[in-house]
């Protein structure tokens, strides 16, 4: 046993040495190039992928996430094709010798660690909030990848959609509740709820001091009575227990003062210029309750 | 009512338990298979029993193969008692005892009054009444030893198999179970029990039948088959016999030099 | 049941007859206590009425949707997780034999797993309990082979360790191959139990493989009385123990495979219940079968209704109780046999 832990510990150590030797030679390039158009962007996280590329030219990206792949997932699925990959690893990442590395707040945590401390540039994107984030947030990703003038073009399109939509009617709102995998639904302050409001609709979570993010018995959902209730997933993936609860018999037995809306996640998991569809759908079912006479 | 085993062999594995054995048992007669350890008795007990089929031969029931007469209505017929006494459960001796009714149970019915009045019979015969709410853990072991054989009793079969039912009892409760199925035999059940005891062997059986090596070595009456001679034969030891006050016994004295040329 | 002519041979404290109402009685009590439980007030008189008139209200709803099938089917789990503890431990002759330990719940959980998350439940619902049965019916084959009956304590918990160990591991496994990305976390559900939100659809599909098995179990009772003595003697009073042992491995598989593949695996039922209930039916095997069954249904029900009381969210697993309750029985379990060896 001794014997075999005395034959480990020089190979350990000169195993840590090429590899810290490795990581010095790669940086030297970083160090030298100059400021100025990224040209080997990598993009750690589905929503700064998105970003990515409908901003950046397809020549500056070195590697995006497998994600942007998936078309349950991705809004952006035409767009990635053809580009290489990455799986969120650091080993990955190091190789490509990006001048920029993009990453989400919540993913990835050690390969952001990792790069951050061997002195790679990394950009964090936050989650957005409202719907005055989703303009930050494409402004600050053109900047970052040298196109503020697809950066200005993409947030006025979102603009002229969002006003396409319009204001909701004055006059009492429908009510609405988001239903998400397992229960979760949303609460006051967070982006969904700001598209919920802009469609017209008053979200009755905001008004349960819930927090952010938490989760609801299907029992208070049902008894809930809103006008419109959002299923926020696809039921038609792969089956889960989180997602099968959003198939509940209840739910389809909820009578026809109900109206249930299904919305894929991708619309607004990300916070950029997609949550425009979302508002719209959302605007249409308002508009459906108010028809059909049976809002309050 | 008679049990008859015929060429009864027996092997595990290689090693051969029982040659060619015959066997015959009739109502009202106790029949004591003696022999040294690993000689076969156990296993020409439950061969009889029914729980182990033979390699070679078979058994007959009244002229009826076993196999024929069916494992329903030879639970009837053939009680067995299992060497050692185990039991799980530390259940009441009364409920106990009323587990040899089983081979008399009916579907969705509960205890009949005729199995009631069974295991009442069963437990005065071994006089285990006073026993009645006791658990079998806290019995002493000739207590126990009653109490299985009240259940073996309460079947209320033709024939009783019993394995060493004195094995592990003080002399008192040896002389109280030997007498208990020597009344058994006289009330017209066949008993053939295993004993490794000869004084007892030759005080209460009728017949004695002394296997050693998978083969009957010498059957018949307790003074026949227990003279010194097969009794050194079988068991390689020098056995002393004598009578007091009208009753026989036999001490082991020495061990007998082996045969030249035999392990 | 006995004849009151001839002088009693049971000195229970209550009669066999008389315990089985005692335990359906509070079964029936537990149930509509379950019913009245919920995350928001109901009215059951109300919403009873409606139903029976036919009135399409939301609390019609919610008790024939939400309410009663979460009973409903912790009666019948807990129902059969008692009635097979207490068969195990009949046949296997050991007081701990029961299907957590022994592993038959994993095995049930590594077959609904599969059939669930790839996809085989959405074309055939019938998959998913013949799923649970068929990793639960394995199970039992597998300890059978390597423990038997009367296999010691040790080399039956090694048994339990290995099965549980390799069917755990492999459902991992295929949690993490699942497609959907919520499936590796959902190992708790299958670990712990649950039985929130099960829709009566499970009830249909479960009860009727459930009630199958709860028959092949009963039949087993009067073998189980028998062996008591040791096989042999259980042989001589008429058994034939190969069928014996078949019927509870089907009927074990049955009942527990269903059970599983409705609500995970719910630890501890089958230990405690047959245990603390045994002493009441004079320690007889035949007679804890049903009694088992009832004390399960009434254990689980009450555990249900305790984690919807806690104020915790999401709602706690249903395992996490029953844990809390049965890991200390266990602890008083080994204590006192250690004082019994001494």
């Amino acid at each position: 046993m001794s014997q075999r832990l005395r034959l480990r510990r020089p190979f350990d150590t000169a195993f840590d040495a090429a590899l810290l030797v490795a990581i010095a030679i790669m940086l030297v390039p970083a160090a030298l190039s100059a400021a100025g158009t990224p040209k080997r962007i990598v993009s750690l996280n589905l929503c700064t992928d998105e970003l990515v590329l409908r901003l950046a030219d397809r020549s500056n990206i070195a590697s995006i996430t497998w994600l942007s792949k998936d078309a349950i997932s991705a809004n952006v699925v035409d767009l990635a094709a053809d580009l290489p990959v990455n799986h969120g690893l650091a080993e990955e990442i190091i190789p490509l010798d990006p001048d920029l590395i993009v990453a989400g707040t919540f993913t990835a945590r050690t390969a952001v660690a990792m790069l951050k401390a061997t002195r790679f540039p990394v950009t964090e994107f936050g989650v957005a909030h409202d719907i005055a984030d989703v303009r930050l947030g494409i402004r600050k990703m053109a900047a970052l990848v040298g196109e503020p003038a697809r950066g200005e073009a993409l947030v006025a399109s979102f603009d002229r959609r969002l006003a396409e939509i319009g204001t909701p009617a004055p006059g009492r709102r429908p009510t609405a509740l988001v239903f998400n995998a397992n229960g979760f639904t949303v609460g006051a302050g967070t982006l969904v709820d700001d598209i919920v409001t802009r469609a017209g609709l008053d979200n009755i979570a905001a008004h349960m001091k819930l927090g952010n993010y938490s989760q609801l018995p299907l029992e208070i959902a049902v008894r809930s009575e809103v006008d419109v209730l959002i299923i926020s997933a696809r039921r038609d993936g792969p089956p889960s227990l989180a997602t099968a609860l959003l198939d509940h018999p209840v739910l389809s037995k909820l009578g026809p003062k109900t109206h249930i809306v299904v919305l894929p996640t991708n619309l607004w998991s990300c916070g950029g210029p997609e949550v425009a569809e979302a508002i719209a759908r959302l605007r249409a079912a308002a508009q459906d309750v108010v028809n059909s006479g049976a809002s309050p | 009512m008679k049990l008859e085993a015929r060429n009864i062999a027996v092997s595990f594995g290689q090693t051969a338990v029982l040659r060619s054995v015959d066997l015959a048992v009739a109502s009202g007669e106790m029949v004591g298979l003696i022999g040294p350890n690993g000689s076969g008795k156990t296993t020409l007990l439950r061969v009889l029993a029914n729980l182990r089929a033979p390699d070679g031969g078979g058994v007959t029931l009244d002229g009826r193969d076993l196999e024929a007469v069916g494992e329903r209505e030879l639970s009837k017929k053939i009680a067995y008692l299992a060497q050692g006494g185990d039991v799980h459960w530390p259940m009441r001796v009364g409920a106990l005892v009323g587990l040899g009714r089983l081979p008399h149970r009916r579907a969705f019915r509960d205890q009949a009054d005729s199995d009631t009045a069974a295991i009442e019979r069963a437990m005065y015969a071994a006089d285990v009444v006073s026993l009645r709410d006791r658990t079998m853990t806290h019995l002493s072991g000739g207590e126990r030893m009653r109490v299985l054989l009240a259940r073996a009793l309460a079947v209320e079969a033709s024939l009783l198999l019993a394995d060493e039912p004195v094995a592990a009892l003080d002399p008192l409760h040896q002389l109280r179970v030997m007498e208990l199925l020597r009344d058994v035999a006289r009330g017209g059940t066949g008993v053939i029990v295993v004993l490794h005891d000869l004084s007892l062997a030759a005080r209460f059986c009728d017949r004695l039948v002394l296997i050693a090596d998978g083969d009957i070595i010498a059957e018949g009456r307790p003074a026949d088959v227990l003279t010194p001679a097969s009794l050194a034969r079988a068991y390689g030891v020098d056995i002393v016999c004598g009578v007091s006050e009208g009753l026989p016994f036999y001490l082991p004295q020495s061990v007998r030099p082996p045969i030249q040329g035999t392990p | 049941m006995n004849s009151t002519t001839v002088p009693e041979n049971r000195v229970e404290p209550i009669g066999y007859a008389a315990l089985l109402v005692m335990l359906l009685v509070a079964m029936i009590a537990a149930l509509l206590a379950s019913i009245a439980t919920g995350y928001a007030p109901l009215d059951i008189g109300a919403a009873a009425r409606d139903v029976l008139h036919g009135n399409d209200t939301l609390s019609a709803l919610v008790l024939v949707q939400l309410r009663l099938p979460r009973a409903v089917l912790g009666a019948l789990v807990g129902f059969s997780l008692g009635i097979t503890g207490a068969a195990m431990q009949g046949l296997l002759r050991n007081p701990l034999a029961e299907p957590g330990i022994t592993g038959v719940t994993s095995a049930a959980s590594l077959g609904a797993v599969v059939v669930f998350y790839f996809g085989l439940a959405g074309i055939l619902p019938l998959a998913l309990p013949l799923g649970g049965i068929a990793g639960a019916g394995l199970s039992t084959l597998l300890l059978y082979g390597v423990a038997g009956s009367g296999a010691s304590t040790m080399t039956l918990i090694l048994a339990g360790v290995a099965i549980n160990s390799f069917f755990g591991a492999l459902t991992t496994l295929a949690l993490n191959l699942s497609p959907n990305p919520y499936a590796v976390s959902e190992i708790i559900f299958w670990l712990l139990g649950s039985l929130s939100d099960r829709s009566l659809q499970y009830v249909w599909l479960v009860a009727p493989m459930m009630l199958a098995g709860w028959l092949l179990l009963l039949m087993t009772g009067p073998a189980l009385d028998g062996l008591s003595l040791g096989e042999d003697t259980a042989t001589s009073l008429g058994f034939n123990l190969a069928r014996v042992r078949l019927l509870l491995i089907a009927g074990t598989a049955l009942a527990v495979g269903s059970a599983v593949a409705a609500t995970g695996s719910i630890a501890f039922i089958g230990l405690v219940v047959p245990h603390l209930l045994r002493p009441l039916v004079g320690h007889r095997p035949s007679r804890l079968l049903l009694v088992s069954g009832l004390g399960g249904a009434t254990l689980t029900l009450l555990a249900d209704i305790i984690v919807r009381l806690l104020p915790v969210r999401p709602e706690l697993k249903l395992g996490v109780v029953t844990a809390l309750i049965g890991a200390p029985f266990l602890f008083h379990l080994i204590w006192r046999l250690r004082r019994e060896d001494r």
